[in-house]
């Protein structure tokens, strides 16, 4: 398949498929089940098409007579497109049963989750600053809407204007970032900012500098670090879980990819200037992730505390980038993919544990689950041993990636403050398995079995521990190594 | 050799997944440990004790950062892993008719595959990751299968271990990132490591990363404060496991990778931890003499022995070396053989409290033989197993400098005291409500006592049978130590 193929067919596939789910809604013969494998389909199709740009290094601008050069398509984007595309596919297939026990997934529901995916994917691609908002818009706006999907519970109306007012606030600074930056660039394709930072001399570029610390401070905001993360407690327990999955696992990766390209393409620069304020921000949220999640009594709400946590450890990496170019930015692919998995995995538990109701999961709702359903109990473990970077899982493999960066960086001890935030989160992940394995629970209630996403949650959860232990030794599976040389295509690709 | 590691494992999680009678499990588990301990011998009448590092495998597991699936064994690790293959049957057979959860048997195995694979690795990664893995079977055990507040006690020990661990882990990256810095490539062999140039302050901060890590598993005082907990709350055959296994796994690391990565640094500290060791010798000696719980008693009495197995270690001679793997296998025998006993008096009169027990010899006199037989051989009566290590490290000690051999020697006797006091107030005297019908050993436990002591018995007559393989490599590390101490 041509790259240029791929390139186009994966928007627009994407695109149609979410205008026709919206016409379809409206017809008589929609029902809820049509309109969730439609979509389902559509990601699995869309994934399958993406792979096959994976695995090699190429840099390809779509179509450059009609879009002048405004979307690339090249290995970082293609890696990146299909880990997001699997991770959007993933969640959607273990929220099989928690969809069927809803009310409130419409078809606007897929629509947006599609529409919220099809900006990814531009975002992804994007190789200039306006498409790069336009997109992050499109995304951000889906995702808006999709907390709020639940109109019966105050919560969820809490969380999304919560999440609005806040977000639209965050993206403005994006918008001014972009202004100053066009002021003394005159442009605002990613290649002549570059051109531009290296051919000026440093103290012209004030502007510059000051646009790209605005348009971090969004990025910081939508990955939800310590100080601009205040909403993510709110919005991801108001949120029903599989949209906190999205967000928490899927949603990251792809700002994750933006980040990456215009801080490798055009700040790396500024690197002395950004490192002492990065390593502040990773040390501020390890800090404050920790605390936060200590003193959760919801599964939920801790699960998304830690999720500040986990993007304090991809701080540390991206404070490592100036230094250790290579292994940090491929510590962030791996870190991101062994996260989705992970996070994707608990918060679909959760969701299957919780039936569709609205309730809060506590410690105590865990109690003696191992007993009524060990394949689910076995499941959440590794999962959580994989969030705690426990040996054996993906997680570890990804911590190890983390700190090894870290420390080629100089910053050893970064990597001391990871590995302590890491001991702190034994301590509230490993309740979670307390309270799973040596609780005893009240009167169990028979779970209504749904196959469809036990089975994909158990696919996940072997998918994570393959990523611990996993070599190419046994069978011609691909293991730590393909991923490995996956991420260094993708980097290859940026023209560094 | 792979299959020593793995095979356990394996029978684990077939266990896990295939529903069966308790009866049909505790077979299989006998079986399968039985398997592991026939090829353990294999490995040990095929162990050549003129190599030093042998049976070696090497696989490429994360080619990008060097990281190799490489194990092999030589004479120290080989008693870690003949006392790990040789306890697990016997800790089966012993308790056959107590335990009841399918759990307390997916779990112990998964322990003796962790184990086994950190004995057996020479990679530094191999070995955090089988040293992390052993971890939780026993978290989970204690959890699921301990007394008292098991659920904090387990969730303590875990975060206590765990920290050091991850000091480690920090530890054995700094050490990897340096490698690759000074020849251009990532590397987590423990040979490929040892060639590293570090200033004083690095391999001081490195090595105490990685002491932290064994430090709390041994535990080496201050590091102790999860044990007595820990082991009151334990379930018998993870006290047995921490006690025999995982302690000696800690002392043996000691040797294994800072001896090996940080010669010089290892000898500059030698004398503070031989002081530590000395202290916690006696530190231990008196706490456990004021016990009155059986189980915490016999907790601090082995920790007590471990400051010694340290100290062997860090006198840095043939003797002390020769002595520690020594007491690491005879300490693990008859420890693990008190700790049996302990559970099935447990089964018997429900009870670990010294006060409440005594006459036992009267109605029991089998039991009484038993046990008075480990706790001596704890103590190191000539003639057992323990009599032969203890001399052997007081020696190395006596070489190292005449004042540590002395205090040595003297402190090892107050073992003797409150195991004597132990011994006459639990199997002597009077019986009393609980003991006046306590009965005998039964047959499946005589099966796997009788082993137990006649190995100890045979190591404590026929010590050099068991040495020759040790010494070699002992012989090659010392030297090899002289050499670079002279430089």
């Amino acid at each position: 398949m041509s790259n240029e193929f791929i390139a186009l067919a994966v928007p627009a596939i994407l695109l149609f498929s979410a205008i026709f789910t919206l016409l379809f809604g409206f017809s008589v013969h929609y029902t809820k089940s049509r309109g969730y494998f439609i979509t389902l389909g559509t990601l699995f199709i869309t994934f399958l098409i993406s792979a096959n740009g994976i695995g090699e290094t190429f840099t390809l601008p779509v179509l450059p007579h009609i879009f002048n050069s405004m979307v690339v398509y090249d290995a970082f984007s293609a890696t990146f497109i299909s880990l997001f595309l699997l991770g959007g596919f993933l969640t959607l297939a273990i929220a099989k049963s928690f969809v069927d026990n809803t009310c409130f997934f419409t078809h606007e529901s897929f629509v947006l989750l599609l529409f919220s995916l099809f900006g990814m994917v531009i975002l992804t691609m994007a190789n200039e600053l306006l498409t790069a908002f336009i997109a992050l818009e499109i995304a951000s706006m889906s995702v808006y809407i999709l907390v709020g999907l639940n109109r019966n519970s105050l919560r969820a109306s809490e969380a999304f204007f919560k999440y609005l007012l806040l977000g639209s606030f965050a993206a403005s600074f994006y918008l001014l970032g972009m202004v100053l930056i066009y002021a003394s660039v005159k442009s605002t394709n990613l290649a002549v900012i570059a051109h531009y930072i290296l051919s000026t001399n440093l103290k012209a570029q004030l502007l510059v500098i000051a646009g790209s610390m605005l348009i971090m401070i969004t990025i910081m905001f939508k990955i939800a670090a310590v100080p601009f993360g205040a909403w993510v407690l709110d919005v991801y327990e108001g949120a029903s879980f599989p949209i906190t999955a999205y967000m928490a696992g899927v949603f990251k990766i792809a700002i994750f990819a933006f980040i990456l390209r215009i801080f490798l393409q055009n700040f790396i620069a500024y690197e002395s200037l950004y490192d002492p304020l990065i390593i502040g921000g990773a040390m501020v949220t390890l800090i404050a992730g920790s605390l936060l999640a200590v003193t959760q009594n919801s599964v939920k709400k801790m699960l998304a505390a830690s999720s500040v946590v986990h993007s304090g450890y991809l701080l540390i990496a991206f404070a490592s980038i100036g230094e250790a170019t290579y292994s940090a930015t491929s510590a962030i692919i791996f870190y991101l993919f062994a996260y989705f998995l992970s996070a994707i995995g608990a918060f679909g538990v959760l969701s299957y544990i919780s039936k569709g109701s609205d309730k809060q999961i506590n410690y105590d709702d865990l109690n003696g689950l191992a007993k009524s359903r060990p394949i689910i109990a076995a499941s959440f473990t590794i999962f959580i041993l994989s969030l705690a970077g426990f040996p054996s899982t993906i997680g570890f493999i990804a911590k190890f990636y983390i700190f090894t960066s870290a420390i080629e960086a100089g910053y050893a001890i970064l990597a001391f403050f990871g590995a302590l935030a890491a001991c702190v989160s034994i301590y509230y992940y490993f309740k979670v398995i307390g309270h799973l394995y040596f609780k005893e629970s009240g009167p169990v209630e028979s779970l209504s079995g749904e196959k469809f996403s036990l089975i994909f949650i158990v696919i996940t959860a072997i998918v994570v521990l393959w990523g611990g232990v996993g070599t190419s030794l046994l069978y011609d599976l691909p293991g730590i190594n393909a991923l490995n040389d996956l991420s260094r295509y993708a980097i290859g690709s940026l023209s560094l | 050799m792979s299959l020593l590691i793995f095979l356990p494992f394996i029978t684990a999680i077939f266990l896990f997944i295939v529903k069966m009678p308790i009866n049909a499990v505790k077979s299989i588990y006998v079986v399968s440990t039985l398997c592991v301990a026939s090829m353990a011998i294999y490995l040990y009448v095929h162990f050549d004790p003129n190599a030093s590092m042998q049976f070696i495998e090497n696989h490429s597991w994360i080619s990008q950062y060097g990281i190799n699936y490489s194990i092999g064994v030589d004479g120290v690790s080989l008693g870690i892993v003949m006392m790990n293959a040789l306890l697990m049957p016997l800790i089966a057979i012993g308790l056959y008719k107590q335990r009841d959860k399918k759990g307390y048997w997916i779990h112990l195995l998964f322990v003796q595959g962790g184990i086994m694979g950190a004995a057996l690795s020479l990679d530094l990664m191999l070995f955090y990751l089988f040293w992390e893995v052993m971890l939780l079977p026993i978290f989970f055990m204690i959890g699921l299968y301990g007394y008292g507040k098991s659920n904090f006690v387990a969730i303590k020990f875990n975060i206590y271990t765990i920290f050091g661990s991850l000091m480690m882990l920090v530890a054995i990256l700094y050490l990897a990132v340096s490698y690759k810095e000074q020849f251009g490539f990532y590397s987590f062999a423990l040979d490929d490591l040892k060639n590293l140039k570090l200033t004083t302050i690095e391999s001081l901060l490195v090595f105490s990363g990685f002491m932290m890590a064994f430090a709390i598993k041994i535990p080496i005082f201050p590091f102790h404060t999860w044990l007595s907990d820990t082991y009151r709350s334990a379930p018998t055959g993870i006290v047995i496991v921490m006690s025999s296994l995982m302690a000696k796994l800690g002392a043996y690391a000691i040797w294994r990778f800072l001896f090996t990565l940080f010669d010089k640094t290892s000898h500059q500290l030698a004398p503070y931890f031989i002081g530590i060791g000395l202290f916690g010798l006696i530190f231990f000696g008196i706490s456990a003499m004021n016990q009155t719980h059986l189980k915490r008693m016999f907790a601090l009495s082995s920790a007590s022995h471990l400051s010694l197995i340290v100290v062997g270690f860090f006198v840095y001679d043939i003797y002390g070396l020769v002595g520690s793997s020594y007491l690491i296998i005879s300490h693990a025998l008859s420890s693990a053989a008190l700790f049996l006993m302990l559970a099935m008096m447990y089964e018997r009169v429900q009870t670990y409290t010294i006060d409440t027990l005594g006459g036992i010899a009267k109605v029991a006199p089998v039991f009484a033989l038993f046990f008075a037989f480990f706790a001596l051989s704890i103590v190191g009566v000539p003639l057992t197993s323990g009599f032969v290590a203890e001399v052997l490290i007081i020696l190395g000690a006596f070489e190292y400098n005449i004042y540590i051999g002395f205090l040595a020697a003297t402190t090892v006797l107050i073992a003797m005291l409150f195991m004597f006091k132990m011994i006459s107030a639990v199997l002597y005297g009077d019986t009393n409500e609980r003991t006046k019908n306590f009965q005998d050993l039964r047959a499946h436990e005589l099966m796997a006592l009788i082993p137990l002591a006649l190995l100890i018995l045979a190591m404590g007559i026929f010590p050099n049978y068991f040495i020759k393989n040790i010494e070699p490599t002992a012989k090659t590390f010392a030297s090899n130590k002289e050499v670079s101490h002279h430089e």
